[in-house]
């Protein structure tokens, strides 16, 4: 039986701001960028964007220094998630393996669909393209290849709404000429190490003895080598893992060295996260605040609690201490941010000796009702502080 | 030293301290069994020094001494043993011959000098009970103690000697089981302790050996004598057990005890017990509870788990209170019914996030917390 290109990746092009422009069709064709405000980042660059130089993640001060009629939506509107779930349902009409690795790439095994010959996997491939196009208007990009690895390269090769497809047998062939750094695990600066010993191209690494590439790779090298033949044998898998953690952060407008204000907004990010674990129905243990200097170096402190749970009112007094204990530099902050880890599954398993947390977690269940249609019920720390009587 | 004795006996003895010896001992010599032989009977000791155990056996004694042995291997090798009779002959060097029948043994051991001695308690503070009383008492409470170690409190069971009744009491914070039995309990005299599950354990393994034991205890320490009169292998006088106790304040068990009595059935302990057993049969990791359903005259059991399938299950019971349905972990319903031995419990529930206590008429309590209906 001959090998066909089943491993499919897609890879969405510009997908947030695809999103805002088939919410808005004007924003077409023009510079437009979806990031946070003058001191937020930029998210998603519209290729008109990126053709004045606009990459991401860049600041979106600079993004607005060099780009200065770039149009900038902020992500307020949301919706990205439930967009990028139609896209997948649109790929499981095709296949049911299907590896959403991200909102807006994945990998699908056609496999399974028991097709003959190359054309018709590829027409197949060009079908889901079109669909999605025409459904969402999300322009993606498509890999065709014999493996995850090569199909991702393929995907990314001639984007936006690239098409190719990498014959099986010819997968070395393909990536030989393309620069190291398409290879995974090839960072900026290894890719610049590299370029200082000549290894520009992957075809390069051919050229050279075990033992040069031993001293330029390091210890990995048999398994970077491995890859620049285009060679992958991870499966498409299906499983979708759990969330692992919850994160939420808050760049600043101007850099601010108020300690409860810094504390108001850690607080809210529980008050924000919370309702989230409650609704996928899990509890957390360990919660993380990370702080942000201006100059973009950060510490982080994190504790657990002895019981995972899915309540605010165990993580409020952990806050300051884990603010003092990350803040350390006497500096204003950038950025802060809050995260719960060590997550698990909820049980209805009621408590014996924590009915207090039942009656608060049926206050929490009214409030997370209440806050899902508007911010109807407040806490007194996410008020801010009033402005200072005049004297 | 030199012994002769008989192997059911060596092996039974040495039974009685093996399961102390974890598996991981801080020191080597924790991994031995000490062994002293003097008149007419050889004493088995082991500890890992939060727990330790003596037994004492019978045994031709020639000469008295003392040495140390891996009791796993010791234990391993004696049960195996070709011959009833068995010689036992330790060299100053502490080097052990053993013999039987054709086979003969020799086993490094290690002095007793390095062997820590087993605290001894003074009798300020103790009781005495009667073996199968307290063997049913603990059987009665000890499947609800927690073994989740972040909750080390729990990791035990209480005792509690007070207003003329010894308490037991055991809880992982989901259910608690309580069972009390009137005593002599002098005011002056009484106290309480958290005794460690691993304790329990042993404890169990211990008793109905004999008729009565002798329990004492300060804050840090307990001490059981556990007389072995009905043992007819060899076991001579009682066996001493030493545990540390867990320090701490146990929970106050007595505020999630309901003090109303809602609705009351009673059950067919069995019937209830194979009911709940077979419904939890199709339950999951994910889908761990069962329904239990009260209407006019009958009591039904439902579970069910997305990617099996459903049980249903009913009994006639005298009911005539209002429909009422609540869910429970099956175990939390299955453990007290598989303890107890009498042919009716009473099981009172009021609503669906309430909790259900089962009761019999010995002093004897169960509460446990409801899994959200959903």
């Amino acid at each position: 039986m001959t090998r066909l290109p089943t491993i499919l990746h897609l890879d969405a092009d510009a997908f947030f701001v695809a999103v805002e422009q088939a919410r808005d069709p004007s924003l077409r064709g023009k510079k437009v960028a979806v990031g946070g405000r003058e001191r937020g980042i930029i998210a998603s660059a519209s290729y008109e964007a990126r053709a004045c130089g606009v990459y991401t993640p860049m600041p979106t001060a600079q993004a607005l220094r060099v780009c200065p009629d770039l149009i900038l939506v902020s992500h307020g509107l949301g919706g990205y998630g439930a967009v990028s779930r139609r896209m997948f349902d649109l790929c499981e009409t095709l296949t049911p393996v299907v590896q959403r690795n991200s909102v807006d790439e994945g990998y699908l095994d056609l496999g399974p669909c028991g097709f003959k010959t190359a054309a018709e996997v590829e027409a197949a491939a060009r079908g889901l393209q079109r669909r999605i196009w025409d459904e969402l208007q999300i322009p993606v990009s498509v890999g065709l290849a014999t493996n995850r690895l090569v199909a991702q390269i393929a995907s990314k090769l001639r984007k936006p709404r690239g098409f190719v497809v990498v014959p099986p047998g010819t997968e070395a062939e393909f990536l030989a000429p393309l620069g190291v750094g398409k290879l995974p695990g090839i960072g900026g600066k290894t890719e610049a190490a590299l370029a200082e010993r000549g290894l520009v191209l992957i075809r390069d690494l051919f050229a050279r003895s075990e033992s040069e590439l031993a001293a330029a790779l390091g210890g990995g090298w048999r398994e970077l080598l491995a890859l620049a033949r285009g060679e992958d044998d991870r499966p498409v898998e299906v499983e979708r893992e759990d969330a692992k953690s919850y994160s939420q952060q808050e760049t600043f407008a101007a850099d601010i060295a108020d300690f409860a204000e810094i504390e108001r907004v850690a607080k809210g990010m529980v008050d924000a996260l919370l309702p989230k674990i409650r609704a996928d129905r899990k509890r957390v243990r360990t919660i993380t605040v990370k702080v942000r200097y201006p100059d973009f170096s950060q510490t982080a402190h994190g504790r657990s609690l002895e019981a995972a749970t899915d309540l605010e009112a165990p993580f409020y007094p952990l806050i300051a201490p884990l603010l003092r204990a990350a803040w350390t530099q006497r500096r204003p902050l950038r950025l802060v941010s809050v995260r719960f880890s060590a997550v698990e599954d909820a049980t209805g398993q009621l408590e014996m000796f924590a009915q207090q947390d039942e009656k608060r977690r049926q206050l929490a269940a009214v409030l997370d009702r209440l806050t899902g249609r508007a911010t109807v019920v407040r806490r007194g720390h996410q008020l801010a502080k009033a402005p200072p009587p005049d004297k | 030293m030199k012994f002769k004795i008989n192997r059911d006996h060596f092996s039974n003895g040495l039974a009685q301290v093996l399961n102390v010896v974890g598996s991981k001992a801080t020191m080597p010599i924790l991994s031995n069994v000490l062994i002293e032989a003097e008149k007419d009977c050889v004493t088995f000791t082991t500890t890992n020094l939060d727990l330790g155990i003596r037994a004492r056996i019978k045994a031709e004694v020639k000469e008295p001494g003392s040495v140390t042995l891996p009791v796993k291997r010791l234990a391993s090798i004696v049960r195996e043993l070709p011959n009833l009779d068995v010689a036992f002959d330790a060299s100053p060097n502490h080097h052990v011959k053993l013999s039987s029948g054709g086979s003969t043994f020799k086993i490094m051991g290690i002095g007793r000098e390095e062997f820590p001695p087993l605290p001894e308690l003074g009798d300020e503070n103790s009781f005495s009970l009667d073996q199968a009383t307290l063997t049913t008492m603990l059987q009665s409470v000890a499947y609800a103690q927690s073994s989740d170690e972040t909750r080390y409190i729990l990791n035990g069971v209480y005792f509690s000697f007070r207003d003329s009744k010894l308490t037991l009491v055991a809880t992982d914070g989901r259910r608690l089981a309580l069972i009390s039995k009137e005593m002599d309990v002098a005011a002056d005299r009484a106290g309480s302790i958290i005794l460690p599950a691993k304790t329990v354990t042993e404890l169990l393994h211990m008793l109905n050996k004999g008729t009565t034991l002798k329990i004492a205890f300060n804050e840090r320490r307990a001490t059981f004598q556990i007389a072995t009169d009905k043992d007819t292998s060899g076991l001579l006088d009682s066996i001493y057990l030493y545990s540390k106790v867990v320090e701490g304040n146990y929970p106050n068990y007595q505020q999630v005890i309901p003090k109303e009595t809602q609705q009351r059935i009673k059950l067919e302990r069995e019937l209830l017990l194979a009911c709940v057993h077979r419904a939890s049969l199709v339950c999951s990791e994910k889908a761990n509870s069962v329904r239990i359903k009260l209407t006019s005259n009958l009591l039904e059991v439902t579970a069910q788990s997305p990617d099996f399938g459903e049980a249903h299950e009913s009994m006639a019971i005298a009911y005539s209170g209002p429909e009422l349905q609540v869910a429970f972990n099956p175990a939390y319903v299955l453990d007290p019914l598989r303890a107890l031995t009498k042919d009716e419990v009473f099981f009172e529930v009021k609503d669906e996030v309430s909790p259900g206590v089962f009761k019999t008429l010995e002093n004897f309590v169960c509460v446990i917390m409801p899994v959200r209906l959903s």
